[in-house]
Formats: C-alpha cells, structure tokens, sequence
C-alpha cells in the first residue's frame, strides 16, 4: 500500500525535476555535473613529441574505473556534431572515481578529430568520455612478456608498463618502440626513467629512419627468446602481423589503430547485412533502396514514407559505406544514423537492426 | 480550384523534374552547410524554454498582485509555444539529430503537451508531410470534422463549424493529441472500441501527466498560492494553445492553398511532391521574433518542401524557393498574419454552408 502511494510522488519526481529540469539546470551550473553522460575535464595538455600531445583529464567521480592497456571512447563536438573516437588509456590502470586518467593523441593529417583536439583542448576543456574497454590488458603477475609498440601504437604499452612499474611487478618484460627517430619516440622518457629501477624491463628503441623498418631478422636480433614470450602488439598493420608471424607464445592485438577501411562496392553487387539486434545476417542484392532490399530478404523494418521525409525508418548504422539516393552524401564512419528508404548500400553492413 | 490563386501553370513531365532538381539541389546545399551556428540557435531556443519557464513559475509561485500574475503567466505561456513550436515540432522532424546530440534526437523528444511524440511522429512527420493536402489520405485536412475547401463533401454537422473551430482553438493541444485515435472512426464504426483502446492507452498516460504537472502538483507546490498558479497555468495553456492554432490554421488552409484527390499520388516522382507540398501550403510574413514564435511554420512552404532542414533555415530559403517558383509559373501563397487569419475564417464560414 505505502509503495502504491509513493509511486505518484516518484514519478512525479522523476520526470518533472530529473529528467527534464534537473537535467538541465545542473548542465547549466557545470557541464560535468549533467546526469547520464559522464563528462571529464581537460587538467593538463602536454607535449610529448611535435604531432603528439597528451590529455590529463578528471573524469569525475562516475569513472567505473580501467585496467591498464584498455581504451575509452572520447567524445567532443566539432561544428555541431558529435563525434567518439576511441584512444588508448596511457596512464596506468585507474581505481572508480579515479582523480585522473590520460591520454595520449597523435594529430593524423587530414583527420577529422585528432587535429581538433590538438588545436582546441585546452585546460578546463569538457570531453565526453564512454566505457573504457580492451582485452590488450596483462595478467595481475604476468610470465616473460614481450610488448611490441609502432608509432602512436606504444601508447596501450606505456600504460601497461606504468601499471607494471607500479605494482612492482616487471618481473621479465622486453618492450620493442618502434618509431620513426627519436624525435617520434612518444614516451621514451618513461621509458628510460623505469628502465634503471625495474631490472626485469628492457627497452629496445627500434628507429626507422637509422634501422629502417623493423623486419623478422631484426626483431628475433632484439629479441632471442621470442617464441618463450606472451606478446602484445600494438601499431600498423605490417607492424602487428610481423609479430604474429615470429610466432611468440601467446599474442594480443590492439586492432583498433589501424582498423581496415570498409571496401566499396558497385551500387548493384550484393551486400552481406549483419543486424545486430535480431543476431540475424541477410544477402541484400538487386537495385534499390536499403529498405527494398532488406523487405526482398523477408526483414520487415519499421518505415513511413519511403520518400526520405518522415525519419521513421531512421536507425542505426554500426558499421559500413551507404550513399544517400537523392543527396549522393556518403556516411562512412562506424556508428552514424541512416534512413533505409534512401540508403544505397555501398559495402557490407551492420546495422542496429 | 481556387478564385483567388494564380492559376498554377502546367508543368511537363521534364519541367516537373527539373523543378524537382532544383530543389533537391537547395535541399543539398544547406545539410551540406549545416554545423555549429544551427546548433548553437536550438540550444539558445532550449536555454529560452527552461529559463522562460522556471521564471514563468517562480512568478506564479511566489508573486504577489496582477502584474506578476500578467507577466508569471505571459513567461510561462511563451516558454510553452517556444517548447512546442520551435524546439518540439522541428527536433522531432529529425531536423537536429544529424548532430549526435541525445537531447536533439528527433525519435526519442518528448515535447509539453497532451500529445505523445510517438503519436506525434506517425500523424504528423509520416502522415501528413507524406500525403499532404490529398483527401481521404492526410487527416489534417479538416481534422476529421471540418470542412476547409469545396472538394470535401458537405455534410449537414458543418453548419455548426464556425463553432467547432472556435472550441478547437482553445482545446487545441487535446485535439492534437486525440488526433491519432481516429475517435472519428470509431464514432462511425470503422474501427473498433478495443482497437480505439489500444491507440489511446499511451494518450491517456500523457494527457494524466500533463493534467497532474499544471494543475495538481504545481499548485500543491504552491501552497496558498495554488488558485493563483492554477488560473495562471490554464490561462498560459490557453494562450499556447489559440496561438498554435491560429498559426497551424494558416498553414493549409487560407484561400491559395490546394487539396488534392487520391489518384493525384498515382505515378507521382520527386518533382510532383514537391509541387504538391508548394500548392498545398500557405506562409505567413513577419519578424524574425514572429518566426520564431510561430516554430518557423510561418514558412510552411519551406517547411514541407524540406522538412527535415533546420526550421531556422527556412527564412534565408524563402526568397530562393520564391525564385525557383517564379520560373517554373508557380503560385507562391503568402500574406500577413492578419490577411491569412482572415482567409482562414472566410473558408470555414463559406464552406459550412452547402456548394
């Protein structure tokens, strides 16, 4: 009876000053108190090499925590629109409600959110932040470990490393930086700073532009006992499969730096559909709008007009090229909004479906 | 169809898509533009909305005498016209989810008022902007029980709808809300009491709530000053809901705008819609203030050529769109506020009567 009484009261609650008002009035005193988005302020920007700077952010008292090596989607407002990348975590592994966390961008030419954050975070900067996640995470007291890091790709290693270092637990590691010269090296101070402290750490710093690129001979040089070791590789493509194929004891791969662009298809060639709410994968083929072709294969989305108006077959692309029809405007990026009845699908997809 | 438009002239198969090309083009031109400025206009509306609101209220509350009465109610009936209209209406057209923004998605907005987003979305963004104006398709036309143009068939019940508009007018937001019942088909048996059931049960949840926010809590909340915030409450209610329909009214409706029979849909392209949308809508001119107020529906035109474009937009369209138009020989309705107002009246009173 009590519950039945109070239910009125809560809803009220709820809805006039929680979600409505409250909301709003406290992202007025603060943008880092707004609830339901955990928001985190820019503390310091640092210089770690010319095109490398890094972020030390507090991400409020509703950071769930990271272990060292995982990433966590970073999401900032460029001309009206938001967008997430993902960046690996370069400081060490963080407790809930940790003070700070940091991390460490390249500015990639021509990028659409790297040069951005680089010319306009500055101290006191808010930045949405996601869940951190990533299995590129060592075990509590790892074996022999070899950590294998590429351009921007050392920074999962740098946090690895530092969580090592800190928990006094760099029993035998050996850690391979590769960077274009010395200039490049992001964290080579760190480096060098464990490195006479920690008698199991030994960093070998490979410089392409003295070395060229690092290849099979030279990293079995650096590292002898290869085959004995747990890997992790982190960094460009040719990078990580050259580790793969020197075949250490275990691997682990950050794929996510170097993620392969999807393939773009002729309008008419068929596409392989993944929905990724019903589990279910579809062959979308013969002309026609996104919407036709997945009614051709017995799918029934939730559409209106058909004319590119009324938004009711708006949903979810995770992954994947589509054209719009009338427009000719492409969406590429993982996890846009599309409309099926005027999407042409351009690759394979996957779709919030 | 209508004495006083310029006769629309004929366009052919080739002109019809080039006209239609045209305004693809625009249409391109400006999501191509969009960016921050957009952005930072909804948010300012927004920021007006709430802070309109919670000084509306406070005045309400807490004020002692008729001028913050006027004013407490004034504040919070604009907060709400600013709430339906411009914020509302347009976010939930899907005009601003191009920005990521989970407050600006149009699928999810919920707006203050008794209709329910969901119900809002099918009516309106899918019904009504896809059969604009074709009769025995959009359920706008009349609403049901009006007879707006000499193409509806006269029935014996309109004589008394210089009446029905006027009560409609200040009941506004309840017959939007009822809209997508369709009450008046099962008033006529075609659809069925449990199927009516179904429609209304989200319906009665927001109307609840609605009636519960204005007119039990906040006076509850105000403790002696509860008739005060009561009358102010209705009173601002009032306000926005005769505002709105005065301003929808002109949207269709005045002497210029066209309805269409439903073999007009047959074979129809891209170019067709477009014309069909400019013959069946009319605009209002005013300020940019007026704009504002209006949820930028004082350029229907604009509005149902693109309804997906940022309403703001829709003022620096309107001299192209009028271009474009021009070439092509076809009417562009406009006229002031008072003039489109006084052409909706003249319909609804014309057309009670029979012919």
């Amino acid at each position: 009876m009590l519950s039945r009484l109070s239910a009125l009261p809560r809803a009220a609650w709820s809805r006039l000053f929680l979600d409505r008002q409250a909301a709003f009035w406290l992202a007025e005193l603060s943008p880092t108190w707004a609830p339901g988005e955990r928001r985190a302020r820019v503390v310091d920007v640092l210089d770690e090499t010319a095109d490398t700077k890094t972020f030390v952010l507090a991400p409020g008292r509703r950071w769930p925590g990271h272990r060292a090596g995982q990433f966590v989607p970073v999401e900032v407002e460029i001309a009206g629109v938001r967008v997430r990348r993902c960046y690996s975590i370069s400081s060490g592994a963080s407790a809930p409600g940790a003070a700070t966390i940091a991390i460490t961008v390249r500015c990639v030419p021509g990028g659409r959110v790297s040069p951005w954050l680089h010319a306009n975070l500055r101290r006191g900067s808010v930045v949405g932040l996601g869940d951190p996640a990533g299995d590129f995470v060592a075990a509590a007291t790892p074996g022999p470990l070899l950590l294998v890091g590429g351009g921007s790709g050392i920074t999962p290693i740098l946090a690895i490393v530092r969580d090592l270092a800190a928990r006094d637990a760099l029993g035998d590691v050996v850690v391979v930086h590769a960077a274009r010269s010395a200039d490049d090296a992001i964290g080579a101070a760190v480096f060098a700073a464990l490195e006479p402290s920690h008698l199991g750490l030994r960093v070998v710093a490979h410089r392409d532009a003295m070395e060229g690129t690092l290849d099979a001979a030279a990293l079995l040089a650096h590292v002898p006992d290869l085959a004995a070791r747990t890997a992790y590789a982190c960094g460009p493509a040719g990078l990580v499969e050259l580790v793969a194929a020197a075949g250490p004891a275990a691997l682990h791969v950050e794929r996510f730096v170097a993620a392969p662009p999807p393939r773009l298809r002729d309008p008419a060639a068929p596409v392989a559909i993944r929905l990724a709410r019903s589990g279910r994968e579809v062959t979308a083929a013969g002309r026609g709008s996104l919407l036709e072709q997945l009614e051709r294969a017995g799918e029934a989305p939730k559409y209106g007009c058909r004319l590119g108006v009324c938004q009711s077959c708006r949903c979810r692309k995770v992954s994947g090229i589509v054209e719009d029809a009338v427009t000719g405007a492409r969406s590429d990026a993982p996890d846009e909004d599309i409309r099926l009845c005027v999407s042409i699908a351009r690759s394979n997809l996957e779709l919030a479906l | 169809m209508n004495p006083l438009a310029t006769p629309a002239r004929t366009l052919t198969r080739a002109e019809t898509d080039a006209f239609g090309a045209e305004l693809d083009a625009l249409r391109a031109e400006t999501l191509a533009g969009l960016g921050q400025a957009d952005v930072d206009h909804i948010r300012r509306m927004i920021k007006l909305v709430r802070y309109t609101e919670v000084g509306g209220r406070a005045l309400l509350h807490f004020g002692i005498g008729p001028l913050t009465f006027v004013v407490g109610t004034t504040a919070l009936a604009a907060s709400k016209i600013l709430e339906n209209m411009e914020v509302g209406h347009n976010v939930m057209h899907g005009q601003y989810t191009w920005t990521g923004d989970p407050d600006l998605d149009g699928a999810r907005y919920e707006w203050d008022t008794a209709c329910t987003g969901d119900d809002w979305r099918h009516s309106h963004n899918y019904e009504h902007h896809t059969f604009t104006n074709v009769l025995g398709k959009d359920r706008d036309v009349g609403y049901g029980f009006l007879r707006v143009s000499r193409a509806q068939r006269w029935r014996p019940g309109h004589l008394a709808q210089p009446v029905g508009a006027a009560l409609l007018a200040l009941l506004f937001q309840w017959g939007v809300g009822a809209h997508d019942l369709h009450l008046d088909e099962t008033l006529r048996g075609k659809q069925s009491l449990a199927e009516l059931r179904r429609r209304g049960a989200p319906f009665a949840k927001k109307a609840a709530w609605q009636l519960a926010k204005d007119y039990v809590i906040a006076p509850a909340l105000a403790l002696a000053n509860a008739p005060r915030v009561l009358a102010g409450n209705l009173l601002a209610n009032l306000g926005r809901n005769v505002w709105t329909f005065a301003v929808i009214f002109c949207g269709h409706f005045p002497a210029g705008t066209e309805v269409f029979p439903v073999t007009s849909l047959e074979g129809e392209g891209r170019g067709d819609w477009y014309l069909r949308q400019l013959r069946g809508s009319a605009n209002i001119e005013g300020g940019r203030a007026f704009h504002v107020m209006t949820g930028h529906l004082s350029h229907q035109i604009e509005h149902h050529l693109f309804p997906d474009l940022p309403a703001a937009r829709y003022p620096a369209l309107a001299p192209r769109v009028q271009a474009i138009c021009a070439r092509y020989g076809q009417p562009y309705c406009t006229g002031s506020f008072a003039h489109q107002l006084g052409s909706v009246a003249k319909q609804i009173v014309r057309n009670a009567l029979p012919g």
